[in-house]
C-alpha cells in the first residue's frame, strides 16, 4: 500500500527510549544540548545557502531521525555538524535546488568561526572577516570526503528512508478551510503558523518525529490564531483536521515550551560553543568529569 | 570459484547472531500480538460500559500494553489516524545467498539471490558507485525514493536496501520476476495473441498511469525493463532514469529514454517535457508487441527520426505547432514536397491484423506532437480494451520457462543514454528528403503479403 500523504514516518517507542550517544554513556542533557545547535546550525546553513524552507525543514528532519533509538548514530562517533552537513547535502541533492559539495563546505567553514553557539549575529557581521573561513584546496578535498562518507553513514543509518512529509502546505490549506484567509489578520496569523511549525523542527521533545503532519499543523494554526486575535469557529474545529482535543492541547504546550527551552539553552552555554564534533564531545565530557571530581 | 557470499568462517558467528536476533524478534512478535488483543478486549469492554473517555495521544513510553484507545474513537468524534512506518538501519548483504546473475545493465548488475533466514527468492540489484564527485548517485537516490513511493501491483515492490561491509557497496532487494518482455518474445515461436497483447497493455498503462498520477516520470520505459511472472502479471522496473515532474518550464535533460523508445520532441532536443515522453515509449512497445520485434529500432538519433517519419509521417507547423522551434528541428532539411498532400502515418498497412479501434489508439500514441497522444488515464478507457477479443485474464496466461532463474542473458540491447553523451544531432544539416523514396510502390502493396519460398 502507498503511504498517505498526510503521513510521516514516526519514532517506534523503543526508538524514544534510549539512543546510540545514550548507549556510549553521553547524558541526556549534553544529547539534547547538541541535537538543538545541530539542527539551528542546519537551519542557519540552509539559509544562507538560499534553500526553500522545505529543503531545510526535510534535513533537519532526516539529522534528528539520525540519532534516534539504539541502532541510531552516537555522538561518541559522529560529530553533529558533519551529520548536519550530511544531511544538507542529501535533502538538497534530491530537491529541486542540489546544492554542490563545495557550497556545503564552504557555509559550514562559515558557520564555524562563529565564535559561540548562541552569538550576536549582528555583531558578527560587522566583524566579518572572510580569511577566517577559507578553505584551501587540500581542506576541501579532505572535508569533502567527510562529507560524502556522513552522507552515506546517514543512508546507511535511515535504511534509505528519506522521505518526509511536511505539515507547511497542509497548513495552508487548513487556513482556507477554516476561511481564514478572509480575516484582515490572515497573513499575520499564516506567518506565525509557519514560525510555530519551523520551532516544532527544534522541538527537544522531538514533535516531528512523534506526531503526524495534520495534527502538527492544526496546533500550529490554533495557537497562531490565539496570538494574532483572529477568530476561528467557535466549535471544535479541529476535529476537522483528525486532530483530538487531548493531542492539540499537548501539542500546544509542546510549541510553547520551545521557546522556555531555548532561553534556557542560551543561558547554559553562554558564550561557549555547544560541541558539534567528536573531539569537543569528548572535551565536554573531560571537563564535566573533572567539574565532578573537584567538588 | 567459490561463491563471494559463500559461508566462511567468520560468518558462522554472524550467523548464530542473527539467529539469536531472529528468535528475539519472534518472542517479541508474539508478546505484540498478546498485548495486542489484551488491547482489543480491553477496548471491547470499554466500549460495552460505554464509557465516554477521550482518546489517548500516543503513547511515547515503552509499556506492556500496547496503544488501544489511539486508534481513534473518541467521546465526540472520529479522528483518521494514517499508519506512516519507522525507519531502521540497513541489514547486511550477507542475509542473502546469490544464486545466479541475471543481467548487467547501465545501471548496475542484478543478480537472483535467496534470503537466508526466509528462504524467499528474490532480485538483489546492486548500485554502481559511478561519478563519485557528487557523493552517492542521485540516479540510485531517485531510484530508491520513487520505488519506496510508489507502491502498486504493476510496479517491481522493493523490498528494502542492504549494505555490504564497506558502504560503497549498496544493493536493492526487489522481488524475483521470472522474465521481462524483451527476453520472453525473443524466444516465443509466435507473437502474444491479440487478447494477450490486450492483458500487457492494460496492466502496462496502469502501472504508468500511477506514477504519472504520482507526478512520476519513468523516463526509460522498453521492454527489458518490463517484466513478467509466471502468473501473468506485468510489472515495471528500473526507475534509474525517473524523476518527479518539475514545475512547469524547469529545464530537464533529454538524454533520456532508450533510443529505440525515445519521443521525437526528445530527438528534437527539447527541455521541457513531460509524462508523454512517456506514452510515446507505450506506443512502441505495443508495436512490439503486436510485431514481437522492436518497432523502431533506429541505429543513431538520425535514423531513429528517420524511422519515426517513415512510420507516423511528417510533421508540420498544423499538426505540431512549434515544432520548427525545437533546438534541433532547425538542422532537418524535410521533403518540400507542396503539390500533394504530405505522407501521413503508414500504421495501418505495418499492422495489417491489428483491429480499426486498436491502430487508432496506436496513430494516437504515436503522435509526433506530444499533445495529440493521449494520458494513461484516458487510455485504460479506450474502447480497444472492450472489444473483442478480450483481454485474457492474466491467470489464463502460458507459463514459459524462466531464463533469469537459469541462465544469463545473451542479447544486448542498446541501453538508456549516460551521462556525458553528447545531446543533438551533431550540428551537421540532416537531410531527409530521400525518405520517402521507395513508398509509392510499397504502398500499393499494402493489405496482405505474399511469402515466397
Amino acid at each position: 500500500m502507498q503511504a498517505s500523504p498526510l503521513a510521516n514516518f514516526q519514532a517506534t517507542v523503543e526508538q524514544l527510549e534510549t539512543s546510540g550517544s545514550q548507549l556510549d554513556g553521553i547524558p541526556v542533557d549534553l544529547e539534547e544540548s547538541i541535537r538543538f545547535a545541530g539542527a539551528r546550525l542546519t537551519q542557519a546553513a540552509g539559509v544562507l545557502l538560499r534553500l526553500p524552507q522545505e529543503v531545510i525543514a526535510q534535513a533537519i528532519i532526516l539529522f534528528t531521525r539520525f540519532w534516534i533509538g539504539p541502532e541510531g548514530g552516537s555522538l561518541a562517533e559522529f560529530g553533529a555538524a558533519h551529520i548536519s552537513a550530511g544531511s544538507l547535502y542529501l535533502a538538497a541533492k534530491l530537491s529541486a535546488f542540489p546544492k554542490s559539495a563545495r557550497s556545503i563546505v564552504n557555509v559550514y567553514a562559515f558557520l564555524d568561526t562563529i565564535p559561540s553557539t548562541y552569538a550576536d549575529l549582528e555583531q558578527l557581521w560587522r566583524e566579518n572577516n572572510p580569511e577566517e573561513y577559507y578553505v584551501s584546496p587540500g581542506t576541501y578535498e579532505r572535508r569533502r570526503s567527510t562529507l560524502f562518507n556522513m552522507e552515506k553513514q546517514i543512508l546507511k543509518v535511515l535504511g534509505f528512508q528519506l522521505q518526509v512529509t511536511l505539515p507547511y502546505t497542509l497548513a495552508i490549506t487548513y487556513l482556507q478551510a477554516l476561511s481564514a484567509f478572509d480575516d484582515p489578520g490572515a497573513t499575520d496569523l499564516a506567518k506565525r503558523t509557519f514560525a510555530h511549525l519551523n520551532s516544532a523542527l527544534l522541538s527537544p521533545q522531538l514533535l516531528l518525529l512523534t506526531h503526524q503532519p495534520p495534527t502538527l499543523a492544526t496546533a500550529a494554526i490554533y495557537l497562531a490564531a490565539k496570538e494574532t486575535n483572529v477568530k476561528l469557529p467557535g466549535v471544535d474545529w479541529w476535529t476537522i483536521f483528525d486532530t483530538d482535543r487531548e493531542e492539540l492541547g499537548f501539542l500546544v504546550v509542546g510549541l510553547l515550551s520551545v521557546e522556555t527551552f531555548a532561553t534556557a539553552e542560551k543561558a547554559k552555554w553562554a558564550d561557549r560553543k555547544v560541541p558539534l564534533t567528536v573531539e569537543e564531545v569528548n572535551a565536554e565530557m573531560d571537563r564535566r568529569q573533572s567539574e565532578n571530581a573537584g567538588e | 570459484m567459490a561463491s563471494r557470499w559463500a559461508n566462511d568462517e567468520a560468518d558462522k558467528a554472524e550467523d548464530a547472531r542473527r539467529k539469536k536476533e531472529k528468535e528475539e524478534k519472534k518472542r517479541q512478535k508474539l508478546a505484540k500480538q498478546q498485548a495486542e488483543q489484551e488491547a482489543a478486549a480491553a477496548r471491547a469492554a470499554a466500549e460495552r460500559e460505554q464509557a465516554s473517555r477521550p482518546a489517548k495521544r500516543r503513547r511515547l513510553s515503552a509499556s506492556p500494553e500496547k496503544e488501544g484507545g489511539a486508534s481513534g474513537v473518541s467521546g465526540e468524534a472520529k479522528v483518521l489516524r494514517f499508519e506512516a512506518g519507522s525507519w531502521g538501519p540497513c541489514r547486511h548483504i550477507n542475509n542473502f545467498e546469490t544464486l545466479n546473475h541475471i543481467e548487467e545493465g547501465s545501471y548496475g548488475w542484478v543478480s537472483r539471490a535467496k534470503e537466508i533466514g526466509t528462504s524467499e527468492i528474490v532480485a538483489l540489484k546492486k548500485v554502481k558507485m559511478d561519478y563519485v564527485n557528487d557523493g552517492f548517485p542521485i540516479t540510485a537516490l531517485r531510484e530508491i525514493a520513487m520505488l519506496q513511493k510508489a507502491r502498486h501491483k504493476n510496479i517491481v515492490d522493493l523490498k528494502e536496501v542492504v549494505v555490504g561491509d564497506s558502504l560503497d557497496e549498496v544493493v536493492l532487494v526487489m522481488e524475483f520476476i521470472e522474465h521481462d518482455l524483451k527476453t520472453l518474445q525473443e524466444d516465443m515461436a509466435e507473437p502474444f495473441l491479440a487478447s494477450e497483447v490486450k492483458t500487457l497493455l492494460r496492466q502496462l498503462v496502469s502501472g504508468v498511469d500511477f506514477l504519472h498520477q504520482n507526478h512520476i516520470m519513468h523516463r526509460d520505459l522498453k521492454t527489458s525493463n518490463i517484466l513478467l511472472n509466471n502468473r501473468g502479471a506485468l510489472k515495471l522496473a528500473d526507475f534509474g532514469m525517473a524523476r518527479f515532474i518539475p514545475p512547469p518550464n524547469a529545464p530537464l535533460t533529454q538524454l533520456v529514454v532508450t533510443l529505440w523508445y525515445r519521443a521525437p520532441e526528445l530527438l528534437l532536443g527539447t527541455t521541457t517535457y513531460s509524462t508523454e515522453v512517456d506514452m510515446w515509449s507505450v506506443g512502441c512497445i505495443f508495436g512490439e508487441l503486436l510485431l514481437k520485434e522492436p518497432l523502431l529500432p533506429g541505429k543513431n538519433e538520425v535514423d531513429e527520426l528517420a524511422k519515426i517519419f517513415a512510420l507516423c509521417g511528417l510533421p508540420d507547423e498544423k499538426s505540431w505547432p512549434g515544432f520548427y522551434r525545437l533546438p534541433n528541428a532547425k538542422s532537418l532539411r524535410l521533403p518540400r514536397d507542396t503539390r500533394g498532400p504530405k505522407p501521413g502515418p503508414v500504421i495501418r498497412t505495418k499492422f495489417p491484423l491489428l483491429t480499426n479501434k486498436g491502430v487508432e489508439l496506436l496513430t494516437e500514441l504515436l503522435s509526433m506532437n506530444p499533445e495529440g497522444r493521449p494520458t494513461a488515464g484516458d487510455m485504460l478507457n479506450h474502447a480497444y480494451f472492450t472489444e473483442s477479443p478480450k483481454p485474457k485474464p492474466p491467470e489464463m496466461f502460458p507459463t514459459f520457462p524462466s531464463k533469469a532463474g537459469q541462465e544469463r542473458r545473451r542479447k544486448r540491447s542498446p541501453n538508456a543514454p549516460q551521462r556525458g553523451d553528447a545531446p543533438g544531432m551533431g550540428g551537421a544539416e540532416i537531410d531527409f528528403s530521400g525518405i520517402f523514396a521507395g513508398r509509392e510502390e510499397e504502398q500499393k502493396g499494402a493489405g496482405f503479403m505474399l511469402k515466397m519460398g
